[in-house]
């Protein structure tokens, strides 16, 4: 799993040797930016539901042609699905707040995440409007710091970029 | 490999929650630690070579067999071997203090190196003996009760042989309770 740490290890373990004083330095580096990160990680779990559930919602009423026959979102149980997998990207967001890298959404969400949807005939262009309305809606300092939303928001669009 | 931020997010993807407040409370004490660990790590790894040679120097003095022709740390060759097996163990040791985490520890030196050293016939006891010195000594130095080699008649010209850490003493002693528990990992997994 991708962080500033285990990168750290795994160079210096490459090299045969100790932690070198600027190892510890990156590493101090990486823990003074983490209290804003956990911050995010710790609002965003606690306001988890409502944030999948507006994020959802944004998607169906940007494409409302997907509740149409033979569309993507045609019964009850393949819109549940979508807030499900909607869920399913936040809690990597809030999984890579904590680790400070992009590890957890490279492996677990965004690899193979393209061949899946196009095998299943899904549209992406529906989850970008669903997390742009997530980043859009966040406001500092009502919903967390300046700091932990500048983090939040770069993996919304990290995702987005992925998806896009 | 994991570090302590990484754990928490495979044994929440485990139970497909997330991380909540309860798991980050613990993550925010690694952070207000963190000084202190990287303080521990450096204590470690300036003095490796200090403590790796004690270890060994120590191990042999109790069982002076291993130096005679036959014993495991004879001739020079196998010697070094054993100088650089008890460096890389105490490499080892400092990235999983560094992460938090001792699955560097297990992923990348534990695992297997009962079965080599039996294949290769070196004595276990032995090598967790050295592992044990080790430990007393990584500890002395991260806690600051490091003392300097006693004088003797003979040795007049004793030099300070190890970095003294500039660190407040018993700073670093919430930190070296885990790096003890790295040391005995590695003890139990070659017993």
């Amino acid at each position: 799993m991708k962080s500033v740490v285990t990168t750290v290890v795994t160079a210096a373990d490459a090299a045969g040797r100790m932690p070198s004083a600027s190892d510890l330095e990156s590493v101090q580096g990486s823990i003074q930016r983490a209290s804003a990160r956990l911050e995010a990680a710790e609002k965003l779990a606690a306001g988890f539901d409502a944030v999948v559930k507006e994020a959802g919602n944004a998607c169906f009423s940007k494409y409302p042609y997907l509740k149409q026959a033979g569309e993507a979102g045609d019964n009850q149980g393949k819109v549940d699905k979508c807030y499900r997998d909607i869920g399913h990207y936040m809690r990597l967001i809030n999984y890579c707040l904590v680790v400070g890298g992009t590890g957890p959404l490279d492996e677990w969400g965004i690899a193979g995440a393209r061949e899946v949807y196009r095998t299943l005939n899904i549209p992406t262009a529906p989850y970008v409007a669903a997390f742009a309305q997530a980043r859009d809606r966040g406001c500092s300092p009502r919903d967390m710091s300046p700091q932990a939303l500048a983090e939040y928001n770069s993996l919304l669009s990290y995702v987005i970029e992925s998806l896009s | 490999m994991l570090d302590a931020f990484s754990r928490a997010a495979v044994s929440a993807d485990a139970k497909t929650a997330c991380i909540g407040a309860g798991e980050i409370a613990s993550l925010k004490q690694y952070i207000a630690k963190a000084n202190t660990r990287l303080d521990a790590v450096n204590a470690i790894t300036s003095n490796a070579n200090c403590i790796v040679s004690d270890a060994v120097a120590g191990m042999i003095c109790e069982n002076t067999g291993l130096i005679q022709a036959g014993g495991n740390c004879y001739p020079n060759r196998r010697m070094a071997a054993c100088l650089r097996d008890g460096e890389i163990i105490l490499r080892y040791i400092a990235y999983a203090l560094l992460a938090g985490d001792a699955s560097v520890l297990d992923d990348r030196c534990l695992n297997g190196l009962k079965e080599t050293y039996i294949a290769l016939g070196v004595p276990l006891t032995s090598q967790a003996r050295a592992v044990a010195i080790m430990k007393a000594s990584s500890l002395a130095h991260i806690n600051e009760t490091n003392t300097e080699t006693q004088m003797t008649e003979s040795n007049q010209m004793l030099q300070q042989r190890y970095n003294k850490m500039a660190t407040v003493k018993g700073d670093c002693s919430m930190v070296s309770a885990e790096a003890a528990s790295y040391f005995d990992r590695v003890i139990s997994a070659l017993g």
